[in-house]
């Protein structure tokens, strides 16, 4: 006859450090399923690239540092429970699983209802696809999109290409046309490097392919071409000063179409940290654009009627964002750390638009000066 | 199981991702119907049907399962015991009906592993009425389980989710971790911490799985043996261990520890989020988290 082990109801006492026993029990469990492994976490972060911002993940390297406010997100890795605000959770630990089902499929649904992106990390790289989808009133814009990183393996160069597909329609209330089509195709090539701890630099080459309905419908007299093919190079240097702890920027930019559009875009920026967590960056941005050359040219001597286009044009336009003109934007930005990675900024921006400040020789005629100013508030965490 | 359950398959292939995913589905299964108590041909089952009657042998698996309950029962002072099961009977969650302090005296008759015989590889429950309950660890062992197949299967990259008790076996592909949120106790769709996980278990225990309130006081389904009533210390305990197994053994054991909780949590040296019920965390090295930010899904 078996004799049962009757074990007494035990004591509650933490003397014996009870802890330490359980973690035994489960240990001998675990030799039942083999499923026990060490609690270690790897050691790199993950590095993501995007465009101008880098962030250096290498132990021991001399690079560069600067910010990242990127969507692309680097997570190092950390053993410490995090209470920051986050919008990615790959799943949900919790007792409950009514609130499973609920709980995942809000998460889940972070993004917009008219951007959906997906982004693929590899060692080297990622590539990134998406969808977009904007309606208005009297306008319907779909675009999908494919986009490439490559870094080296000593990550101070990164190689990027995308390609992305537009398809427009266009429905103007005032119904001068009715559900005309616009397709565009982009192609974008760069490449950014890391040349010293100091020095980042960028090329990027764009070029855009498109055909269908451009012009203006609310417009008297805007009859464009049906195709509309550019050229865009853009050129960046950012450069650190250690003295200082600032940072200049520098950037140009060539833009060349079909319409005879010819365009340059100089801008330089000064990011200058303060004491108290306060930056100001003062910046420049000159630009300068030569007219399309279907572009009529404005003549208020029959006003208020516009001009008429000559007689043989088949194509053009008043509108004065295709005109000769130079502008000049001053800008001026302050932005404060609030802590725990949250970053506020007021941006005051000052734009001033004349024809004679058109850097080719004359610009067009007859157009008023255009002033504008800009105040541009933003919250932003980085984590 | 009758709650949410995934099994996430990192693979070259999506045809052996499924392969892996199924085979460790069918371990979960196995598990479920072997272990199951509403089952009368499992091994629970069987054992219950036989309470008071006669001695019911065991397998190999079942033997160390109950050993590691009875490790449990001891090293909790006796707060985790398989027996409390039926404790439930008195709590009727879906009528919300409080008990009244005699219904509770008859089902605490019934609570015990100390009376319950064990020799060798048999088990007795010795009165009519006492019954087993796995429920406390056996959703833990299985994704434990599941997650041991996979790896038996080449599996380096995913996890096994069980209605929120995890069992990890690799990174993602590119080695990143896995970004895993704790449900916040009172706030639905919402996360109140993440941790990155790459290997090892999760567990969470909440009182806000099963609980009704009255008089603006919860009353919820983890319930004492020793006074048949609810725990109400703490609002959630996750635990981050070696095994699933583990994780779970301590977060329950904690939640019924209640005040004396963060001493137990701590000498273990494991990493815990305890949320009191005030709504405030405490974390690894007990200390208040000075700044609370709750997490919102962005919906």
């Amino acid at each position: 006859m078996a004799v049962a082990a009757a074990v007494t109801k035990p004591e509650r006492t933490l003397t014996d450090n009870p802890a330490r026993s359980l973690s035994v029990a489960a240990a001998a469990l675990a030799l039942v399923s083999g499923h026990c492994v060490a609690q270690t976490q790897p050691g790199e972060g993950m590095v993501a690239v995007k465009y101008l911002d880098y962030l250096d993940s290498q132990p021991g390297a001399d690079r560069v540092r600067v910010k990242a406010r990127s969507v692309m997100a680097i997570v190092p890795v950390s053993q410490d429970w995090s209470f920051a605000a986050t919008n990615t959770v790959d799943a949900i630990s919790g007792a409950s699983p009514a609130y499973h089902t609920a709980a995942l499929s809000k998460l889940t649904d972070l993004r917009s209802a008219q951007d959906l992106s997906v982004t693929r990390f590899f060692t080297n790289g990622t590539v990134a696809a998406g969808v977009s989808f904007s309606r208005e009133a009297d306008y319907l814009s779909r675009a999908s999109s494919l986009q490439m990183t490559h870094l080296s393996e000593d990550r101070n160069t990164t190689w990027n290409a995308g390609v992305s597909h537009t398809s427009d329609v266009v429905d103007p209330v005032n119904r001068a046309v009715k559900g005309e089509r616009k397709r565009v195709n982009d192609f974008l090539v760069g490449w950014t490097r890391v040349l010293t701890r100091n020095d980042l630099v960028q090329v990027n080459l764009g070029k855009s392919y498109g055909q269908g309905y451009f012009s203006d419908p609310y417009k008297v007299f805007d009859n464009r071409p049906t195709t509309r093919n550019s050229t865009t190079l853009l050129g960046r240097w950012n450069h650190h000063l250690e003295e200082t702890q600032s940072t200049v920027r520098w950037g140009y930019r060539w833009f060349g179409d079909n319409w005879g559009v010819r365009a340059h875009t100089a801008t330089l920026e000064w990011v200058q940290p303060l004491p108290g967590a306060w930056t100001v960056s003062p910046s420049v941005r000159l630009y300068s654009q030569k007219k399309a050359d279907f572009y009529i040219d404005a003549d208020t001597t029959g006003s208020p009627f516009p001009p008429n286009p000559p007689d043989d044009a088949l194509v053009f336009s008043q509108d004065q964002r295709l005109s000769s003109f130079g502008a000049v934007t001053l800008g001026f930005k302050v932005s404060r750390q609030l802590g725990s990675g949250w970053t506020a900024d007021v941006k005051l921006e000052r734009y001033a638009q004349r024809s004679r400040w058109y850097a080719g020789g004359d610009g067009s005629p007859g157009l008023a000066p255009f002033n504008a100013r800009s105040v541009q508030v933003g919250l932003s965490k980085s984590f | 199981m009758a709650s949410a359950c995934e099994i996430v398959v990192c693979s070259e292939s999506e045809a052996h991702a499924n392969t892996c995913a199924q085979a460790a589905v069918k371990e979960v299964h196995r598990i479920e119907a072997k272990y199951s108590r509403y089952i009368a041909e499992s091994v629970v089952g069987r054992i219950n049907a036989s309470a008071g009657i006669s001695p019911v042998a065991c397998d190999d698996e079942t033997c160390k399962l109950l050993e590691f309950a009875d490790s449990l029962y001891r090293t909790s002072g006796g707060l985790f015991d398989i027996t409390a099961g039926v404790l439930n009977q008195a709590w009727d969650f879906k009528a919300q009906k409080i008990p009244s302090d005699s219904e509770i005296a008859e089902a605490l008759k019934l609570v015990g592993w100390h009376a319950v015989e064990r020799s060798g590889s048999t088990i007795k429950l010795p009165k009519v009425g006492i019954q087993l309950d796995f429920g406390g660890f056996g959703k833990e062992y299985a994704a434990d389980r599941a997650a041991q197949v996979l790896q038996e299967l080449g599996v380096s990259h995913g996890y096994v989710n069980l209605a929120g008790d995890m069992a990890f076996v690799g990174p993602k592909p590119d080695g990143s971790p896995w970004t895993i949120g704790i449900q916040h106790p009172r706030q639905t769709g919402a996360v109140i911490a993440t941790m990155p996980m790459v290997a090892g278990g999760l567990a969470s225990s909440g009182d806000y799985e099963r609980y009704f309130e009255a008089g603006g006081v919860r009353y919820c389904h983890i319930l004492r043996p020793d006074t048949g009533r609810p725990v109400s210390y703490w609002q959630s305990i996750s635990v981050i261990a070696p095994s699933t197994a583990a994780a779970g053994a301590y977060s329950t054991t904690a939640m019924l520890m209640e005040s004396e909780a963060l001493e137990f949590l701590e000498s273990s040296g494991l990493n815990y989020l305890a949320i009191d019920r005030q709504g405030q965390p405490y974390h690894s090295n007990a200390s208040l988290v000075s700044e609370v930010k709750l997490n919102h899904a962005n919906h």
